[in-house]
């Protein structure tokens, strides 16, 4: 029982690492542009299919995939980015409407190149499980990803705090008027926080692919779910993210053990109806508020 | 004079919907049933737009409602004997019941309550599958009882589904302009302009929203349910599929969610467009021209199409009275 419980955290604890790579990039948006990216989870997913192409076609590695889909990404986040500066009413709705078209696009788009079928990475090395105290099991993908995924968190949360840049976006999220009056950019300070996203939802797709299994409805669960997180998290608190990415893991992983794993996607879903009916600024949010 | 041109063309237009059509396709089943289908997405456009253009609200979630108002309807006829016509207005309340677990997203503003409504609609997929004793579970419900026949009149058929669901809809219709035009519709016009000054003056603004949200509930429950008797058949991925979600919210924005009719005539032509069209284009992803459409849409004339050609109709018979 307690062997079964261990390992459900720990399962939980790996699968909330990628969650939080997905939903940080979201946040991250979301901070500079005060726009959600619905296309977001479609784009963790183009880089999966990027890495499942390279690897079936051309047999190239998924990690060394990442550079490729890197650059297929971020021309595809330019273009969000590009068409969304467009809006010029009404930006909040409009914005939500355009990117949940553009998510439409890509999935289809990636229905109609790749078809509906599941994949996952062919190379054996990844799959291959490793045990961590002669009780606890993972993929060696799993950890791999999860190790590289904290690091370029850590490498973000360091950008944010300590680069000009980073500031800069930190200054947008929070008064976009008084940063612009500082000499902060928008434009810049937007496309760059759309690039870092990309750059995450690359490693996340990349990390999806290996460790667990790909198909084209997979970008809307995926974008659902880095809202949830970033909500439970607070907008614009990036290690609120990593924890409510962690509990959501958790919370999934145990209903599947003790449950049923039909009910995995229920559980998140009532946490986060739940942390909006009791403190509708998120768990780490502070005062910022999401609700009128 | 201008009041009753108005009226003589409304009486056309009804006359024309209601006799015109059954008698020029009510012999071709399959042009029929594509109209039902179109107007099936319309009711639900409609609802859609009214809770978007009267209670300022973005929906992701309206396949809930569509879903819960099937079930609902669908189970009280099968095991408790509901006649059909009651229990389709019954599946309109229960999506209106269903909207009152929603009430506490209405303090969240925009992109917020859009994706609360969303996970509500996974969390009611999920509940209808795992309820396999009530709603058959992902085996789904076979043989749902059709419509029956009243007065003379055989509903069960292609032609008597299309009388329904015009009828659904141009109540519907009539509904939401009575709301639009009564003191309501000013303070929820109000509303969207400032809330706050609004909420100032007295005007009890998340009462009218809720009223908003159960409103638009009720008729996309009405037009679920509807959707299960006329095919007689539901399971959990159909009944609550995200096809009814995007449809109804690519029409509403294409035809113009800010109108009454944009929605439906968006819906026509969208649903039509794409079935007739674009599937056999593409079978698989044809559903991304409807995402191309929305982002030209919101990109170009975010008002939607329908005010566009009023407006240029109306521009050009002003030049005339001038000239």
């Amino acid at each position: 029982m307690i062997e079964l419980t261990l390992q459900a955290l720990f399962s939980g604890l790996l699968a909330g690492g990628y969650y939080a790579t997905v939903a940080v990039g979201l946040a991250l948006v979301f901070g500079a542009m005060r726009v959600i990216n619905l296309a977001h989870g479609e784009l963790v997913l183009l880089a999966a299919y990027i890495a499942y192409a390279a690897e079936s076609r051309y047999g190239i590695n998924p990690v060394m995939a990442i550079p490729i889909a890197l650059v297929v990404v971020a021309s595809a986040s330019a273009i969000v980015y590009a068409l969304l500066s467009r809006i010029e009413h009404d930006r909040e709705i409009n914005s939500l409407i355009l990117t949940f078209g553009i998510g439409i696009i890509m999935t289809n788009g990636i229905l109609t190149i790749w078809a509906a079928d599941i994949h996952s990475t062919t190379n054996p090395w990844f799959q291959d499980s490793l045990v961590i105290a002669d009780t606890l099991f993972a993929m060696n993908a799993e950890v791999a990803f999860f190790i590289g995924g904290l690091a370029l968190m850590a490498g973000v949360y360091w950008w944010l705090n300590h680069s000009w840049q980073g500031r800069a976006v930190r200054a947008l999220t929070s008064n976009r008027n008084a940063a612009m009056l500082m000499g902060v950019n928008p434009r810049q300070t937007e496309i760059l926080s759309f690039m870092i996203a990309a750059l995450l939802a690359t490693f996340a797709g990349v990390a999806i692919y290996t460790g667990k299994t790909v198909f084209p409805s997979l970008g809307h669960v995926l974008t659902v779910k880095a809202f949830i997180i970033t909500v439970l998290a607070g907008m614009g608190s990036i290690h609120g993210v990593l924890i409510g990415a962690i509990m959501i893991g958790v919370i999934e992983s145990l209903t599947v053990t003790y449950l049923s794993a039909s009910l995995q996607e229920l559980a998140g879903m009532l946490l986060f109806l739940v942390v909006l009916f009791v403190s509708p600024s998120g768990l780490f949010g502070g005062r910022r508020a999401l609700a009128r | 004079m201008k009041h009753a041109m108005k009226h003589a063309i409304l009486g056309a237009a009804l006359l024309a919907a209601y006799v015109g059509v059954p008698l020029l396709f009510g012999g071709t089943p399959y042009v029929m049933g594509l109209i039902v289908a179109a107007l099936t997405i319309a009711g639900v456009a409609l609802a859609w737009a009214l809770l978007g253009n009267l209670g300022g609200m973005v929906s992701f979630g309206h396949a809930a409602f569509f879903g819960v108002g099937s079930y609902t309807s669908a189970v009280l006829s099968m095991k408790l004997g509901v006649p059909v016509f009651a229990a389709l207005l019954l599946g309109g309340l229960g999506a209106a019941v269903a909207s009152v677990a929603m009430l506490p997203a209405l303090r969240l503003r925009g992109p917020y309550f859009a994706l609360a409504i969303l996970a509500y609609a996974h969390i009611f997929q999920i509940l209808a599958t795992e309820m396999t004793p009530i709603t058959g579970g992902a085996g789904g419900l076979l043989s749902i009882p059709r419509f029956p026949t009243l007065f003379g009149l055989e509903f069960g058929g292609k032609t008597g589904g299309y009388v329904i669901i015009l009828t659904i809809i141009l109540l519907s219709a009539f509904a939401y302009d009575a709301v639009r035009r009564s003191a309501w519709g000013l303070a929820l016009k109000a509303m969207h302009d400032t809330e706050i000054a609004t909420r100032v003056i007295g005007v009890p603004s998340t009462h009218l929203k809720a009223a908003m949200l159960a409103l638009s509930a009720f008729i996309t429950g009405v037009v679920g349910a509807f959707n299960a008797h006329f095919i007689s058949f539901l399971e959990p991925d159909y009944a609550f599929s995200s096809t009814w979600t995007v449809l109804p919210i690519a029409a509403a924005i294409f035809g113009g969610y800010r109108t009454v009719w944009g929605p439906v005539v968006g819906a026509l032509v969208i649903y039509l467009l794409d079935q007739l069209v674009f599937k056999p284009i593409l079978p698989h992803g044809h559903q991304m021209v409807l995402g191309v459409l929305l982002c030209a849409m919101i990109l170009l004339s975010p008002g939607g199409l329908l005010p566009v050609l009023l407006r240029r109709r109306r521009s050009e018979g002003g030049r005339h009275a001038h000239a």
